[in-house]
């Protein structure tokens, strides 16, 4: 009982000291990043040697290289999630593609890069770009969706799965017309920090889809996406005012990615509200 | 209403004989009860019926199970189908994570429906037969999770009805319940009765003797005895299932 308090006691602390960092880090960003704030920022190109540069095609390329990533990812990574639980393989298979899948996930994202870079970019004459990138993300995100699917399905209670075969359901029937909706919620929350997670990264993208942005949108144009810019202007920019163009990149940055969380949050939350989980008797 | 058979039926959970050698008739539209002590095999002769019991990897079945003459255990029978014909009711309620119509619109639209006045009517006839109608009507597109337990209950036989079963397998259908929803799922088993072959297993002995037409007593894995209901209550053949009755029961 002690004992547990005490640990309780550290691990409140030490969260409480993790918060303050946290805190002490945005309130940094907030202070440089709203000194020099214009909402032109928003919608200008950057600019590399003098001040006044803009984030729009950072900004445009996170977006969309996030969204096609989970678009690629999302599926296979279900796809396999949903083989993982319910086709119930010999269970060799699943603790080995499990150990596999983890194992991937422990992979540096930098060397997810590389690899990426020797396939697309080396071996297939790709050049830096909102492609190369896409992929790289998406590479790095499926095993996390594999293995976070498949844990957020095998939480949909095993009594609701054999309520639907005694209804004659398929076991593929089931999957799509019970389990995947039943967890859709916890799906979404999941998504959300995914989402997050790939806004954020930068190394597997800085020889992937490079430093660089192009006059216009497409799958072959240089690929920089915020997270990249706020490392390149932080170590190299060459600007008069690269201290607030970081830090008005990193407060954006940081705005979508907790709008990405808490929104997901929010829909999640929405669903089951009108499912009427945790709504106790009514008529 | 299907007639069900089981010839010299055993399982086994790996090493553990769960049913020895069960034989017992079932006439169609009749009400048969099985009692007995927990562990002793009940549900597992259940989950037989609807081949559930396969879920379990370990799990092995022998003899023969007819259903209307077709023997079900042959390994090309179509489990949706059987499914289908032969419903089941858990213990503790399943309510999946939608609406009241939705949850019974299931298996309906499983099998193909999905004219949305005809799965009105269909939603309807299940939840009148389910005695439920009076309570949610006009309520349907609320979640079902916000039912009491007893209501959930009667929802999982609505759902259960929709798609035109004619066998109903109820596995303690009303020990999660408080006595008055109990008293509601039994009265609507004695109503089902003549249209549904139903078996039900519970541990309440008064349930047994109040709903059903035949009764059968299990113990370690074996059926000791099945008769008529009233002849079990009152004359029962062997001692063991008179010691249980009594509640000498080891
Ligand atoms: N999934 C399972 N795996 C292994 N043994 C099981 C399993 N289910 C039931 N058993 C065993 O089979 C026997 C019968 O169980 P069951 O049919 O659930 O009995 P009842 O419903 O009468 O309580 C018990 O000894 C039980 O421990
Ligand atoms: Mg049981």
């Amino acid at each position: 009982m002690k004992r547990g308090r005490r640990w309780y006691a550290v691990s409140a602390g030490i969260t409480v000291v993790a918060l303050a960092i946290v805190l002490w880090v945005l309130l940094l960003l907030a202070k440089d990043g709203l000194a020099g704030w214009h909402w032109s920022r928003l919608t200008r190109f950057p600019r590399e040697l003098r001040s006044g540069g803009g984030i729009a095609p950072e900004l445009v390329n996170t977006v969309s290289m996030v969204m096609l990533a989970e678009c690629f990812s999302a599926p296979v990574g279900m796809a396999v999630a949903v083989w993982l639980t319910d086709y119930a393989p010999p269970a060799a298979w699943v603790g080995w593609l499990k150990r596999v899948l983890i194992g991937f996930q422990s992979i540096p994202a930098i060397v997810v890069g590389l690899i990426v870079y020797q396939t697309l970019v080396d071996g297939l004459g790709w050049p830096l770009s909102v492609g190369s990138g896409t992929i790289a993300l998406a590479v790095l995100n499926l095993p996390a969706v594999a293995v976070l699917g498949a844990t957020v399905l095998s939480e949909v209670p095993g009594r609701l799965r054999e309520g639907s075969l005694a209804l004659g359901a398929t076991r593929i029937q089931t999957v799509w017309r019970l389990m995947l909706p039943a967890a859709l919620p916890a799906l979404i929350d999941q998504l959300g920090y995914s989402w997050a997670r790939l806004a954020g990264e930068t190394a597997a993208l800085i020889f992937t889809a490079g430093i660089n942005v192009g006059p216009r949108w497409g799958w072959f144009q240089p690929g920089e996406t915020l997270a990249v810019h706020f490392w390149y202007v932080r170590t190299e920019g060459a600007m008069p005012d690269w201290r607030m163009v970081a830090a008005a990149t990193g407060l954006v940055l940081v705005t979508i990615t907790a709008g990405a969380v808490l929104g997901a949050k929010l829909w999640a939350a929405r669903i089951l509200a009108k499912r009427g989980v945790g709504v106790s008797e009514r008529g | 209403m299907a007639a069900i058979t089981m010839e010299r039926v055993s399982v086994w959970y790996g090493r553990v004989k769960a049913l020895n050698d069960v034989s017992l008739e079932v006439e169609p539209g009749s009400v048969l009860a099985l009692i007995g002590p927990s562990g002793c095999g009940k549900s597992t002769l259940l989950r037989v019926l609807n081949r559930l019991v396969e879920r379990t990897p370990a799990a092995r079945v022998a003899g023969r199970v007819l259903i209307d003459g077709h023997d079900i255990l042959a390994p090309d029978v179509d489990l949706a189908l059987l499914r289908r014909r032969v419903g089941m009711i858990f213990q503790r309620p399943v309510s999946f994570p939608f609406s009241i119509f939705d949850n019974v619109a299931y298996g309906p639209r499983l099998h193909g429906m999905k004219n949305p006045h005809q799965l009105r009517r269909v939603v309807e006839g299940s939840l009148k037969q389910a005695a439920l109608w009076d309570e949610v009507r006009g309520k349907l597109r609320r979640p079902a999770h916000g039912l009491s337990g007893g209501q959930q209950q009667r929802l999982a036989l609505a759902r259960a009805l929709a798609v035109n079963p004619e066998a109903i397998l109820m596995d303690e259908p009303t020990s999660s319940l408080d006595p008055g929803s109990a008293a509601r799922i039994e009265e609507l088993v004695v109503h089902l009765k003549g249209q549904y072959t139903v078996l039900i297993v519970t541990h309440n002995l008064q349930q047994a003797a109040r709903v059903s037409d035949f009764t059968g007593f299990l113990d370690r894995g074996q059926l000791i005895e099945l008769g008529e209901t009233s002849q079990i209550f009152t004359a029962p053949r062997d001692r063991r299932t008179e010691a249980y009755l009594t509640g000498q029961f080891e």
